[in-house]
C-alpha cells in the first residue's frame, strides 16, 4: 500500500516538477519583480506599490486600458458572434459548405507574421489594395490610412484578428450545431417553432457548453496575440493602438522599464484569472452537468 | 374532429421511391397502427403526415382540408418521437408548455394547461425536474404531456415505447391505450412490434416494402390473413408454412397425406401454400406423421417443434405432453383453421380476400 503510494508521487513527479519550473516559477518571479523598486535594473528594495503606482499615473496606462479592452473584449465578442453566423452556415448541408469548411482554415495555417505583413500592405494610405479598391469604385475620394488614423487603428486590428480566429471558432461551433439532435429540432418545428425560435431555443442551449468554451479560449488568444498588433503598427500612432501585450514588451525590451512592465503582467494574470474563473463559473451552473441541481 | 384520408401517397428520396402510393383512411378518433418490418416506410408516412417530409405524390386530407404543403405547425398535430426529443436544458413543465409559449399564450393559461396534462398523466411532482432526472419512462410521459398541451386534431407516435424495458413497455400501452380511451383523439401509431399492433390498434395497416399489404382490425388480420407476409407477420409464434397442392377432397401435404379443406373450392392439382397456426394444430391417432425435435413447456402451455419432410412445424397447447424429442406422433389441422395462399403470388385464395 504504502509503497503503490510512493510509486505513484514518483510518477507524476517530472511533471509537477516542469509545472514548477516553467508555470510557477516565472510567474512568482514576475510578482516580486512588480513588487520591487528597479533602478538600472538593478533590483533596489522589495515591498513596494511604487511600480503600480507609476504605471497608473502615466495617461499612456489608461489609453492601453481603453485600447485593450477594445481589443479583447470588442475581439472576443465579434469573433464569436461571427463565428457564431458563419458557423451557422457552415453547418448547412450542400456542396458549397462541404467546400468551405475546408478553405475555412486557411487564415489558420499562415503563419502570424506573413498574416501581419500581408494586412499591413493591404491597408496601407497610398498604395494599399483596399484603400486603392475604395477609391476606384468611388466609395471614398480621398486614401484612408487604416493604421495611421488613431480613430480607425484599433477597430481595423480588431477586424484583422478576426479574420485571423474566427474561422476556428466557426468549424467548433459548425460541429456542435451539426450534433444537436435532429429530433429535437424536429420536435420544435412540431411545436411551431419558426427557424429563428429554433435556433433560439434549441440550438443555442444544445452548444451552450461550446459557445462558452469557445468565448473563452477566444478571450485567452487574443489576450495573448502579440505578433499580429506589434508587426503592423508598433503600438502607434502615439499609442493609439497600444494594448498590454506590446506595452509590456516595449517597456521591458525597449525601455528595459522591468518594474512598470511586471506591474502590466501582472494585471494582466488578473485578468486572464477571472475570465477562467467567469467560465468555471458558468459551466457549473450548467444544466447538462451531472447531479447537481 | 379529426379524421385522416391518404390517396395515393408517394415519396421519393432522390431517385429512390420508398412509398409507393398508400391509400388510408382513418375515422376520427380511431386509434391506427402502422405496423411493418423495418425500413418498410412506417417513419417515412408519419412524418409525412407531420409535415416534417414533403411528398412527392398525392394527398393528405384532414377534416376535408388538404394540408399536403402546411407546414407542421399549421397542420395541428402532435408527434411524439422514439427517443422523446425532450428539450434538456428546460423543465418538464416547460418542455410541455413550450408550443403554447411559441403561440403567445399567456402564462396563466399555460400554467393552467400544462398542470392539467400533468394532472392525466401522473406528471405533477416532476414539473420542475430537467429531462436528465428522469427516467425513461418519466420522460416518455413527458413527451405525451407535450402533445396533449396542445390538444391536436391528431397524435402520431413513431415507436414510442422501443427504449423502455420490456416490463415498462407492457405497461405504457396500457397507459397510451387508456389516454386514448380518455381523449378520443386520432391516433397514429407506428411499431414494428406486431403484438404492440394486435393489442392496442382499432385499425391495423400492414405495410411491407412501401405498399399497404391489409388494412384490418386485429382479429381480422389474425383470422383472415390476406397474404403470406401478414399471416406470418401477425400472431406469435408465427404460423406455419408448407407447399401442398389441392386434391379432390382438400389440401394435400407433398407427401400426399390429407392436411385440411380450404375456405373455398381451389381446382384440384393446383399447387398452395398452406398456412395454420401452431395453436390450430392437434396431436391425433391420425393425419400427418412427424418427429419430435423439441419440447418447450412455458407453464400454461407447451410448444412442440416437429420435423416433417423438409419442414419444421411449431404447434402449441395447453394438454399435457407425454411425448419425447425422437418421437413419432401424428398432428391434424383443426376445422375451418387451414389458410390457402397462392403459391406465387402468395395471396389469400380465401373467398373475399382483397386481390393482389
Ligand atoms: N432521409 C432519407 N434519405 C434516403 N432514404 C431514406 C431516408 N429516410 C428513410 N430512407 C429510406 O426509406 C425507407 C423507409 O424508411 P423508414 O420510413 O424509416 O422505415 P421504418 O420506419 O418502417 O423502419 C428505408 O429504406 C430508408 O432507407
Ligand atoms: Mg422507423
Amino acid at each position: 500500500m504504502r509503497h503503490d503510494r510512493l510509486l505513484a508521487y514518483a510518477m507524476i513527479l517530472p511533471v509537477v516538477a516542469a509545472v514548477l519550473a516553467f508555470v510557477v516559477g516565472p510567474t512568482y518571479n514576475v510578482a516580486t519583480l512588480s513588487l520591487t523598486k528597479v533602478v538600472m535594473g538593478m533590483e533596489r528594495g522589495f515591498g513596494t506599490f511604487d511600480n503600480f503606482r507609476a504605471l497608473t499615473a502615466d495617461p499612456v496606462f489608461w489609453l492601453v486600458m481603453k485600447n485593450t479592452a477594445i481589443w479583447i473584449l470588442g475581439g472576443t465578442v465579434l469573433c464569436v458572434t461571427v463565428g457564431l453566423a458563419v458557423g451557422t452556415f457552415l453547418a448547412l448541408d450542400s456542396r458549397l459548405t462541404g467546400w468551405l469548411r475546408a478553405l475555412i482554415l486557411l487564415p489558420w495555417v499562415i503563419p502570424d507574421v506573413v498574416t501581419a505583413m500581408a494586412w499591413k500592405w493591404m491597408l496601407h494610405g497610398q498604395v494599399g489594395i483596399i484603400g486603392q479598391t475604395l477609391q476606384d469604385t468611388g466609395l471614398t475620394d480621398r486614401p484612408i490610412s487604416f493604421l495611421g488614423d488613431p480613430q480607425l487603428v484599433m477597430w481595423t486590428l480588431v477586424v484583422v484578428l478576426i479574420w485571423r480566429k474566427m474561422p476556428l471558432v466557426a468549424l467548433i461551433l459548425c460541429a456542435a450545431i451539426r450534433s444537436v439532435p435532429d429530433d429535437q429540432l424536429e420536435a420544435a418545428r412540431m411545436d411551431g417553432a419558426n427557424a429563428w425560435e429554433r435556433f433560439r431555443f434549441v440550438t443555442i442551449p444544445n452548444i451552450a457548453f461550446s459557445l462558452t468554451a469557445v468565448t473563452v479560449i477566444s478571450m485567452i488568444w487574443i489576450t495573448a496575440e502579440f505578433a499580429l498588433p506589434w508587426i503592423m503598427t508598433g503600438g502607434g500612432p502615439a499609442n493609439a493602438s497600444q494594448i498590454m501585450a506590446t506595452y509590456i514588451y516595449q517597456q521591458s525590451f525597449e525601455f528595459f522599464n522591468w518594474g512598470v512592465a511586471s506591474a502590466m503582467s501582472v494585471i494582466n494574470l488578473l485578468m486572464l484569472v477571472s475570465i477562467v474563473a467567469l467560465y468555471l463559473y458558468i459551466n457549473r451552473r450548467s444544466w447538462a452537468s451531472e447531479g447537481s441541481q | 374532429m379529426g379524421s385522416v384520408a391518404l390517396k395515393d401517397i408517394r415519396k421519393s428520396y432522390g431517385a429512390v421511391e420508398v412509398l409507393h402510393g398508400i391509400d388510408l383512411d382513418i375515422a376520427d378518433g380511431e386509434f391506427t397502427v402502422l405496423v411493418g418490418p423495418s425500413g418498410c416506410g412506417k417513419s417515412t408516412l408519419l412524418r409525412s403526415i407531420a409535415g416534417l417530409e414533403t411528398i412527392s405524390g398525392g394527398d393528405i386530407i384532414l377534416d376535408d382540408t388538404k394540408i399536403n404543403t402546411l407546414q407542421p405547425k399549421e397542420r395541428d398535430i402532435a408527434m411524439v418521437f422514439q427517443n422523446y426529443a425532450l428539450y434538456p436544458h428546460m423543465t418538464v413543465a416547460k418542455n410541455m408548455g413550450f408550443s403554447l409559449r411559441l403561440s403567445k399564450v399567456d402564462k396563466d393559461e399555460i400554467d393552467r394547461k400544462v398542470r392539467a396534462a400533468a394532472e392525466i398523466l401522473d406528471l405533477t411532482p416532476l414539473l420542475d425536474r430537467y429531462p436528465r432526472q428522469l427516467s425513461g419512462g418519466q420522460r416518455q410521459r413527458v413527451a405525451m404531456g407535450r402533445a396533449i398541451v396542445r390538444d391536436p386534431k391528431v397524435f402520431l407516435f413513431d415507436e414510442p415505447l422501443s427504449n423502455l424495458d420490456a416490463k415498462l413497455r407492457v405497461q405504457m400501452r396500457s397507459e397510451i391505450k387508456e389516454l386514448h380511451q380518455r381523449l378520443k383523439t386520432t391516433t397514429i401509431y407506428v411499431t414494428h412490434d406486431q403484438i404492440e399492433a394486435m393489442t392496442m390498434a382499432d385499425k391495423i395497416v400492414v405495410m411491407r416494402g412501401g405498399h399497404v399489404e391489409q388494412i384490418g382490425s386485429p382479429l381480422e388480420l389474425y383470422e383472415n390473413p390476406a397474404s403470406v407476409f401478414v399471416a406470418g407477420f401477425i400472431g406469435s409464434p408465427s404460423m406455419n408454412f408448407v407447399r401442398a397442392s389441392a386434391g379432390a377432397d382438400g389440401i394435400e401435404y407433398a407427401d400426399g397425406h390429407w392436411l385440411g379443406r380450404p375456405a373455398a373450392a381451389i381446382a384440384p392439382g393446383r399447387a398452395v401454400i398452406a398456412g395454420f397456426r401452431p395453436e390450430d394444430m392437434r396431436l391425433a391417432d391420425t393425419g400427418l406423421p412427424a418427429r419430435v425435435a423439441l419440447v418447450e413447456p412455458t407453464g400454461a402451455e407447451t410448444q412442440l417443434v416437429l420435423r416433417t419432410g423438409q419442414d419444421s412445424l411449431v404447434m402449441t397447447t395447453r394438454e399435457r405432453v407425454t411425448q419425447k424429442p425422437g418421437d413419432l406422433v401424428h398432428v391434424v389441422v383443426s376445422e375451418g383453421k387451414l389458410h390457402c395462399f397462392d403459391a406465387d403470388t402468395e395471396r389469400s385464395l380465401a373467398p373475399g380476400a382483397a386481390p393482389a
